[in-house]
């Protein structure tokens, strides 16, 4: 279905309205989302009847949610009050973990209880990268997603991508190869799921240009456009 | 809304896409009361209706990036992001509960006594040429078809229900409804 076609633009009014309204089925709603992915014009037909609306919504009388609202979304993104996040916890809380220390010993595992408070107090900071060229300011701001692997990246200016190439995130690790970490759209704003200890262990990434699909060989290829050192922010 | 409030939520967005905790709790402070109020008029359930909040508030987390604010005003990204995922639940129990909603044709509305309905919230604090507004002056058919679809969730089959119309006549008056918004809503522009 081609909806930004010039002969399908009041079918696209319709649709795109029906959307925001709510009261098209649940079938037509999945697709007109799917197809908003990928067109410009029917996202922007969707925009433009959500905003058209909106002003009825703000008529809605505020109520205020119960408190559990917000403690259970702390809890599911692993947030905790005052802003931290307590991702470290997992390892040294999990039953695996004091399994094994069972049999190394009562007095090693007093010595490793007096290493381990020493270790908890250490906040899980926001880690960021930010991707510049060897000249000029940031191309892409890249930032961890506390409580998951994810590295959420943003394009903060316009990237220059020819026809028929593509941007390739590279972990830069010392003393071995980059290492892939996926494809960037031209937008430069993309959420990637990263190796596990990937930014705890690279001290720096790059991105390049590749030809379409990626690097061939696994290896950077193209100019290295811009790179960025993996800095927590404490 | 005004300005100055759009660009704090605008910046309290940007905050958050870069993980910054204190700004994400700031921009539930400020929205979850409006918020939660469109979600609980849509589901009608406070405990679905919290639920629902908190998965919205953690989309809103992972995909504040994703938000444009030259393409929309922050709280009109928010709302659309309560109420499709209130209206999804609504047609995912609509489909649990197919039979039972054969046997009653009357929509269940049992929004409290005391609070507004659709038709008095669109007068409320209705500038001219706002949507409201607009909104407010189509035919009585439309008029309510729309102020039920948006405000309570209603499909297109609930309304012929419940306004007791043909299905056909309750599609055409929303499709019509929505074709003289715009007209209203462009010409209001125009005005402005």
């Amino acid at each position: 279905m081609n909806l930004s076609h010039p002969d399908r633009r009041a079918r696209l009014q319709r649709l795109a309205s029906e959307y925001a309204l709510g009261t098209l089925s649940p079938r037509a709603r999945r697709r007109i989302a799917r197809i908003a992915a990928r067109d410009p014009i029917v996202a922007a037909a969707l925009r433009e009847w959500e905003w058209r609306l909106a002003g009825l919504a703000e008529a809605v009388p505020p109520v205020t949610p119960s408190p559990k609202v917000w403690t259970g979304i702390r809890e599911q993104l692993g947030l905790v009050e005052g802003g931290r996040t307590d991702q470290r916890a997992s390892w040294w809380s999990s039953l695996a973990f004091w399994r094994g220390l069972s049999v190394t010993g009562a007095l090693a595992a007093l010595a490793l209880g007096i290493a381990l408070v020493s270790l908890r107090p250490e906040p899980a900071a926001p880690t960021i990268v930010v991707l510049a060229p060897p000249t000029g300011g940031p191309a892409i701001v890249a930032t961890a997603i506390p409580g998951t692997r994810d590295l959420a990246l943003k394009g903060v200016r316009p990237l220059d991508v020819p026809a028929g190439r593509t941007l390739e995130l590279w972990a830069l690790p010392d003393g071995a190869p980059p290492r892939s970490l996926g494809l960037l759209p031209a937008s430069g704003t993309i959420r990637l799921a990263l190796p596990p200890g990937t930014l705890e262990r690279v001290p720096a990434l790059a991105v390049s240009l590749e030809p379409a699909g990626g690097s061939p060989t696994g290896a950077p290829t193209g100019p290295v456009l811009y790179t960025g050192r993996v800095e927590r922010m404490l | 809304m005004d300005a100055a409030r759009s660009a704090r939520l605008a910046d309290l967005i940007a905050r958050t896409a870069l993980a910054d905790q204190q700004a994400f709790a700031a921009l539930y402070r400020e929205t979850s009361a409006s918020l939660f109020g469109i979600a609980l008029r849509i589901v009608r359930e406070r405990a679905l209706a919290e639920d629902l909040l908190q998965e919205a508030f953690v989309a809103i987390w992972s995909h504040a990036a994703s938000y444009a604010p030259a393409k929309s005003q922050p709280m009109t990204w928010l709302i659309a992001i309560v109420r499709h995922r209130c209206l999804d639940s609504l047609r995912r129990r609509a489909l649990d509960t197919e039979s039972l909603a054969r046997e009653d044709d009357q929509p269940e509305l049992d929004i409290a006594s005391d609070e507004p309905g659709p038709a008095e919230l669109l007068l409320r604090g209705a500038d001219e040429h706002s949507v409201r507004d607009c909104v407010e002056r189509l035919e009585g058919g439309s008029k309510q078809a729309i102020a039920l679809a948006f405000f309570q969730g209603l499909t297109h089959a609930e309304l012929a229900a419940h306004l007791r119309e043909p299905l056909g006549t309750v599609k055409s008056w929303v499709r019509r409804g929505l074709e003289r918004l715009r007209g209203c809503l462009e010409q209001a522009g125009a005005i402005r």
